[in-house]
């Protein structure tokens, strides 16, 4: 079918098609594509992603089974992968992405009978170095990132896929004890999953809605419990019941969730006045991410208060049950990861 | 306890603490110099973690298709993990501008493994050069076949809906001396480059590009061409000899779906080169037939 037998590399050329290739390459690849970006990182301090913007998850999918097919003397290898043949000369990330699958590919099929080593190291995720399990969760929600906005420009629904990564970096991030770090992990989870309803505008925070977030507690916090003499014992409780608690703030207010048994109950203080001695609605953003909360009423998005909030602006109601302890750390952080956003509004 | 391709598919949060241990011990042993170098030894081990993210395979279960690395033997897939570790670590022993041979580099590292040894590279050099390793190679080798020339042919046809970027594009096709594309084009669409010069051809002719570079990385474009070429090949005379006839299998063959055809013919009826509503046999009249054959069949 071919008028050629070209299967790239050296393989002879027949027919002088060079002047049509160097315009069809200056029309494929855009004069801001000087330079491979996918080579350089943008900081050489803090690991950070590499393909963002410069990631195109369907033809990037593709790669190793194009690479295994050339490999493989596949005849009609290009023939099959013939918009990502296209796609390369247009894409420098993605090409020398092509570089490396086949390069480590080909390496890997000649050595049918690799050794492999014996490894040493931790076997847990709260052992391996928190700061590469707070890229993993990034890589995470990057990718289930991707996933949407592809399917969005598909048509298609790739909310499954998404929500499956976002989970698996929600019980990852779980591990990362330091809370900066864990927040860091975590920072583009709510930007990431409110695009499952598609993309939407930045959130703009309303005026009647109050929006809660957690707040880290410092080791300063709970150092203070220790002065005055307090013995170690003391402190350690108090570290305990600290962390036994999920504080919450919205602008100047404050507010916290704690655990009775099962139930999950979330305290509020100080709230407006337009609010007092009306129901309120609480909307837990992330709710629907993970199940092992049962929300009273079943959507974590419109928890709706059985009691009004009281003339001091108190509101005291119970959200939900769960089997996860706030007593245990990572079931901690995974309730906390929970509460990234949680609004309240008046009830209509 | 080692891992595999399928425990990172399937068991992610299970097999992260092993991949990173492997990962980690590979990175220090290709950074040589930079071993010590905890930012460099995770820059290396996030770029195969990342990787293995965004191609579906760790954590991605059910979700992506099972693809290449999912075929490999264990020992290959850590031959794979291995070579991968390697490359970043060389690219950031260049990038910190050490004036490391990579060789020599090799060498030093304080692993005994047979893949260490710099006598890899001379072995990989029998392997042959790697395919498409240029842009440059890669347009010379669709430009020069005709399967892949012909979704080129394709997408400039498709620019037949805003003549002004269709002559914008002619035109450089005619300065260029790309004489057999050009005349094909023309003779189909019945067009000239007589007449005078458009002043605003600049502008079309970025629309134009813009367009082309869409369209050449479709899968619908692949899609409609292989159709194309493929009732070229596989249509018969119908049974009274009036028009053509051709079944949906024939168009499938062993490596398109059925919705696969059932797209590529869509794009042939949009483009008012047959007439098709769904039938499981694809007729056509002798006019789009020759039509068909003129513009795409094999040279």
């Amino acid at each position: 079918m071919s008028d050629d037998t070209v299967t790239g590399g050296d393989a002879p050329m027949h027919g002088d098609y060079t002047k049509l290739a160097q315009w069809l390459q200056s029309v494929l690849l855009p004069s801001d594509q000087d330079e491979p970006a996918i080579l350089t990182q943008k900081n050489d301090t803090q690991l950070e992603l590499v393909l963002t913007d410069d990631y195109h998850q369907p033809f990037y999918q593709q790669l190793p089974d194009f690479a295994l097919a050339m490999l493989s003397g596949d005849p009609l290898a290009t023939i099959h992968y013939t918009p990502l043949l296209y796609h390369l000369v247009a894409c420098r990330p993605c090409h020398a992405a092509y570089l490396d699958f086949y390069d480590s590919l080909r390496y890997a099929l000649h050595n049918q009978d690799y050794r492999q080593q014996f490894i040493q190291g931790t076997r847990t995720l709260s052992g391996t170095p928190h700061r590469m399990l707070a890229h993993l969760c990034q890589s995470l929600i990057s990718q289930a990132e991707a996933l949407l906005r592809q399917a969005h420009h598909d048509h298609s629904d790739n909310d499954e896929a998404a929500r499956s990564l976002l989970q698996m970096a929600l019980q990852v991030s779980s591990h990362i004890t330091q809370n900066s770090l864990r927040r860091q992990a975590l920072q583009d989870l709510v930007r990431v999953a409110t695009l499952f309803d598609g993309p939407t505008s930045p959130r703009t925070e309303e005026s009647n809605v109050y929006s809660y977030s957690p707040v880290m507690a410092s080791a300063g916090v709970l150092r203070r419990g220790g002065r005055g003499g307090q013995h170690a014992d003391d402190v350690l409780r108090a570290q305990r019941m600290q962390s036994a608690i999920i504080h919450l703030q919205a602008r100047n207010l404050e507010g916290f969730i704690v655990q009775q048994d099962d139930m999950l109950e979330l305290h509020l203080q100080h709230l407006d006045a337009a609010l007092h001695e009306k129901q309120v609605v609480i909307s837990v953003l992330l709710g629907s991410l993970l199940e092992p909360i049962r929300w009273f009423g079943g959507n974590p998005d419109a928890i709706r208060s059985t009691q009004a909030v009281d003339e001091q602006g108190t509101l005291v109601m119970p959200i939900g049950t769960t089997d996860l302890r706030l007593s245990n750390p990572e079931e901690r952080n995974l309730l906390e990861a929970l509460f990234l956003i949680l609004e309240v509004r008046t009830a209509n | 306890m080692p891992f595999s391709a399928h425990d990172l598919r399937y068991h992610a949060e299970q097999s992260y603490p092993l991949l990173y241990a492997y990962l980690h011990r590979n990175a220090q042993r290709f950074l040589g110099s930079l071993k010590y170098d905890a930012f460099e030894v995770d820059t290396v081990i996030g770029h195969v973690v990342e990787q293995l993210v965004r191609l579906g395979l760790l954590g991605g279960g059910d979700h992506t298709p099972h693809a290449a690395l999912d075929q490999l033997s264990d020992a290959q897939f850590y031959a794979f993990l291995n070579r991968s570790v390697r490359n970043k670590a060389i690219d950031r022993l260049r990038k910190r501008r050490l004036q490391v041979n990579t060789a020599a580099e090799l060498e030093m590292a304080d692993d005994d493994d047979s893949d260490n040894s710099p006598l890899n590279d001379a072995v990989e050099s029998l392997w042959g050069a790697t395919p498409f390793s240029t842009p440059e190679e890669i347009t010379l080798h669709v430009t020069s076949q005709n399967e892949l020339r012909s979704v080129l042919k394709h997408c400039i046809m498709v620019l037949s809906a805003a003549p002004n970027q269709l002559q914008a594009v002619m035109k450089e096709l005619h300065e260029i001396g790309a004489d057999e594309l050009f005349e094909d084009i023309a003779d189909e669409l019945q067009l000239s480059l007589a007449g005078d010069p458009n002043p605003h051809i600049s502008q079309h002719k970025d629309h134009a590009h813009k367009k082309l570079r869409h369209c050449l990385q479709q899968q619908s474009s692949h899609l409609t061409v292989m159709v194309a070429l493929r009732i070229t090949l596989y249509t018969k005379h119908s049974a009274d000899k009036k028009d053509y006839s051709v079944e949906m299998s024939s168009l499938t063959q062993t490596d398109l779906s059925i919705s696969d055809v059932e797209q590529g013919l869509h794009g042939l009826v949009t483009e008012g080169l047959l007439s098709w509503d769904g039938e499981e046999i694809v007729h056509l009249t002798a006019a789009q037939m020759k039509r068909l054959a003129r513009f795409y069949k094999e040279d």
